[in-house]
């Protein structure tokens, strides 16, 4: 998933934390209301979800066959467990039997057949149904309109549902736990346009009340099938306000710091001081990505040269205050496939130097190709400072005057995937917790969405041979391999991987740890109040 | 006076096509791709092309602006690109209602406040109450909701703790006085200097000395000489200010969290979201056409004098 800035990128993926704690004791009764600000969310179909705003109320409120548990691995959801074919190609899915719609009805496989061909119908738009459900054989056919049903999904009897993917990938059930493959109620979508208002779901949480860009109100689904939540509701203002008024005025119960209050609130004297929290950061990855098909960039020395020449520990101290780590790998830290030992590429303005004098345009720097960078940004905003930084270190260690171009963001994603810029600034932020996420879809060679033009035959080959690998050591190994490749090819100088956040919560507030995790999850049925 | 109402009636729907028109061209020529920002990171250029296709925005720009005025007479203005599975009309109509309210209020701030004002300054022109208020309004006029809006919030909120800081409850809910004042504070500057300016201005005309002579009582010369007549261009700002309604304000609702029309237009700027661009232009044209006759109509009460042809 794209990011536009480390500020603009909390986040995307999905993880349930359903499936742990396990239980035990006597049932609590469900009390409180928890409040918190959000944003209007662009969508409530599961299937058109593809936002975190969206996310967020979407995992509340459905489910699907599987879910992440905190840890990051699938665990049962609707599905109570599942076994996979000799040549693991073909998954059957036992469903639970208290598994139930808000309205009662028991979830069945027709239900889930019926959700996955009505997210893979042309007619519904769902732009993510190929990312997350095209490796699930006759899904494209069913796109494209020319097969009225999924051929991989066939219904064996009223709890078990088997499905076929195109080969033995075993990142498959990851991308399942994505809400494009949740299973909706047909009577509910069926009941009219604007029936994700009044929807049916699975989730441990009912849609109570829906004002579009002014409230959201969830309230308990005492029947969940994986514990009913210990909050009576969770209220969600769309329509902003201003976040530390109304934290400190009690009109809502967490809040993330932004850097102008956050020296105040670390003052060990400011009462607020005891409920800073800090959250992990986000799985995300902030890079400059050069056109390796367009001179200078299509000599690997040029675009090595510009990312020795640049000193990222000195930027992120000095000029970002800390709010991001230098990054020195694809993979974000903590996320599956992470190399703590590869130290990227740091800062040497030597090596540098000799790399652009070895390169096919350092004989002639007077002849050196023009470069234009291009950032997105709207409202005239300002270029930014970590970026003014790298200029001025590429001027001052290589002699190149980088131009910067700046373009409104609408126009920006539509240049950047056909190839029409030569430089240019961009994040990406992880979709479901496998490497594939990153390196696969961003470094193919027949990937969509490799927009450098970067190709390495060894790293395609790397690539496609860890898609089926079954043994998930080997298959990582792969990833580390294609991915020291990458870096060492250097089609993105890569910048920055968020930092920790920061964020107030009211102490009444119990299993706040929740609200800390660096992903999208439904979590608010472990939350409780404490008076 | 009836005919002169009719043509500028009739007129308005043409006004109204050609203004859609243009803004169907505008945004379908300008740059970004309202289908690159519904997809997002996954942009297999196949899917593009047939939501593309799906949406009818691969036809002719003039067989799109038919079939969405056609779809539009019918009262649908189709579906968001950016909120998915929402009609237009869904979108802006509670909103639009939310923003409507907080200008009116706004607006009552402005008059209640600003003529009073005005025209004690007129009357003591030139005197220390004419220089406070008229510097006062300056100060006043000069504030921007930055300033203001956390000021307003730091005393009720933080200080006083007698409002709560953000929400919205309709006319009467205390919740709309901070926005309220801080949207109507300026316009009561504008019209307080407006009302003294044009006051005194007809404070020194030939009728009003004439009225004194006569021996009338200066209250009913103010009354009834001075107050009308000066009422008129005070009158002008005020009924095109009834057209600003409908276009919300953006810094203020999002400072308050009121669910208005502001930030949706923003968002739908950015968005590139044609049917809620289009719908809302249409619908801020609108108000002005009719704002505009308003005006002109009430001008004919004002002043006798004016005819229409």
């Amino acid at each position: 998933m794209r990011a536009k800035t480390i500020l603009v990128s909390l986040l995307a993926l999905m993880v349930l934390v359903a499936g742990c704690g396990g239980g035990g004791g006597a049932p609590q009764a469900a009390a409180g209301e928890f409040v918190r600000l959000w944003n209007d969310p662009s969508t409530l179909d599961p299937h058109l979800t593809g936002d975190t705003a969206s996310a967020e109320i979407v995992v509340e409120v459905y489910g699907g066959l599987v879910t992440l548990d905190t840890d990051l691995e699938v665990v049962p959801d609707l599905a109570e467990r599942w076994t996979i074919s000799a040549d693991r190609k073909t998954y059957t899915f036992t469903l639970r039997r208290n598994a139930k719609f808000h309205s009662g009805k028991a979830v069945t496989a027709n239900d889930v057949k019926w959700s996955l061909e009505r997210a893979a119908d042309p007619k519904t738009e769902s732009t993510t149904v190929d990312t997350y459900m095209g490796d699930i054989v006759g899904v494209k056919d069913k796109l494209i309109g020319k097969a009225s049903e999924i051929s991989g999904v066939k219904v064996i009897d009223e709890r078990t549902i088997e499905i076929t993917i195109d080969a033995p990938k075993s990142y498959f059930l990851a991308k399942l736990t994505y809400p494009t493959a949740f299973v909706l109620d047909r009577e509910n979508v069926q009941s009219g346009p604007e029936w994700f208002k009044k929807p049916n779901g699975t989730g441990p949480f009912k849609l109570k009340e829906y004002k579009p860009g002014e409230l959201i109100v969830l309230e308990r689904f005492a029947d969940y099938h994986l514990g009913a939540a210990k909050l009576n509701s969770v209220r969600f203002f769309l329509a902003g306000g201003n976040p530390m008024v109304m934290y400190e005025n009690n009109e809502i119960d967490t809040i993330g710091v932004g850097l102008a209050d956050l020296p105040r609130i670390q003052d060990p004297k400011s009462p607020l001081n005891k409920e800073l929290n800090v959250a992990a950061p986000g799985f995300q990855t902030s890079y400059l990505a050069m056109n390796v098909t367009r001179p200078p960039f299509d000599d690997p020395k040029v675009r090595q040269a510009l990312a020795y020449a640049v000193d990222k520990e000195e930027i992120a101290s000095k000029v970002l205050a800390n709010r991001v780590k230098a990054a020195t790998t694809i993979l974000p830290p903590g996320f599956p496939g992470f190399n703590p030992d590869q130290k990227g590429i740091g800062f040497d303005p030597q090596k540098a130097k000799q790399l652009l004098a070895e390169s096919k345009y350092g004989a002639n720097m007077a002849n050196f190709p023009r470069i234009t960078l291009t950032a997105p940004g709207a409202l005239g905003s300002a270029v930014g400072l970590d970026l003014e930084a790298m200029l001025a270190m590429w001027r001052e260690n290589l002699g190149i005057q980088i131009e910067v171009q700046q373009v409104e963001f609408a126009t920006f994603l539509g240049d950047v995937d056909a190839r029409r810029l030569q430089m240019w600034e961009l994040g990406w932020v992880a979709d479901y917790p496998d490497p594939q996420n990153f390196l696969d879809i961003l470094f193919h060679s027949k990937s969509v969405n490799n927009q450098t033009g970067y190709s390495n035959p060894e790293v395609d080959q790397l690539l496609e041979q860890a898609r089926t690998e079954a043994d998930e050591a080997k298959r990582l190994d792969l990833y580390r391999q294609a991915e020291d490749l990458i870096i060492k090819d250097a089609p993105w100088i890569l910048t920055w991987h968020e930092a920790e956040r920061y964020r107030l919560i009211k102490p009444k507030v119990k299993n706040s740890q929740y609200l800390l995790l660096p992903l999208v999850v439904p979590k608010y049925r472990l939350l409780s109040l404490e008076e | 006076m009836g005919a002169y109402i009719v043509r500028r009636l009739l007129w308005t729907p043409v006004l109204l096509f050609i203004i859609g028109l243009i803004t169907f061209f505008l945004s379908l020529y300008g740059p970004g791709d309202p289908i690159q920002i519904i997809m997002q990171q996954y942009q297999d250029p196949a899917i593009v092309q047939r939501v593309r296709e799906q949406r009818g925005l691969d036809k002719p720009v003039l067989v799109q602006y038919g079939i969405y005025i056609k779809n539009a007479l019918r009262g649908d203005f189709g579906e968001s690109f950016k909120f998915r599975g929402q009609t237009v009309s869904s979108l802006i109509g509670r909103r639009l209602w939310v923003s409507a309210q907080l200008g009116l209020a706004s607006l009552v701030v402005s008059l209640i406040l600003g003529i009073p004002f005005g025209l004690l300054a007129a009357q003591r022109q030139g005197r220390w109450q004419d220089t406070s208020i008229i510097s006062g309004s300056l100060f006043f006029y000069s504030m921007p909701v930055f300033i203001t809006a956390p000021f307003l919030l730091m005393v009720f909120v933080l200080w006083l703790k007698i409002l709560p800081s953000h929400g919205w409850g309709g006319l009467f809910d205390a919740r709309i006085i901070m926005p309220a004042l801080i949207l109507g504070l300026p316009g009561t500057a504008f019209i307080a200097r407006m009302t003294r300016n044009s006051t005194v201005e007809v404070l020194s005309q030939d009728y009003v000395r004439t009225a004194r002579s006569k021996g009338l009582s200066e209250f009913r010369v103010f009354w009834y000489h001075v107050l009308r007549n000066a009422m008129i261009p005070v009158f002008t700002v005020v009924g095109l200010g009834l057209a600003t309604l409908v276009s919300g304000a953006i810094i203020t609702e999002t400072y308050f969290g009121i669910p208005g029309i502001g930030r949706l237009t923003l968002d739908a700027f950015f968005a590139r979201d044609y049917p809620i661009i289009t719908a809302l232009t249409l619908l801020i044209a609108g108000a002005y056409v009719v704002a505009n006759l308003i005006v002109d109509i009430g001008y004919r009460f004002l002043d006798p004098r004016i005819k229409f042809e």
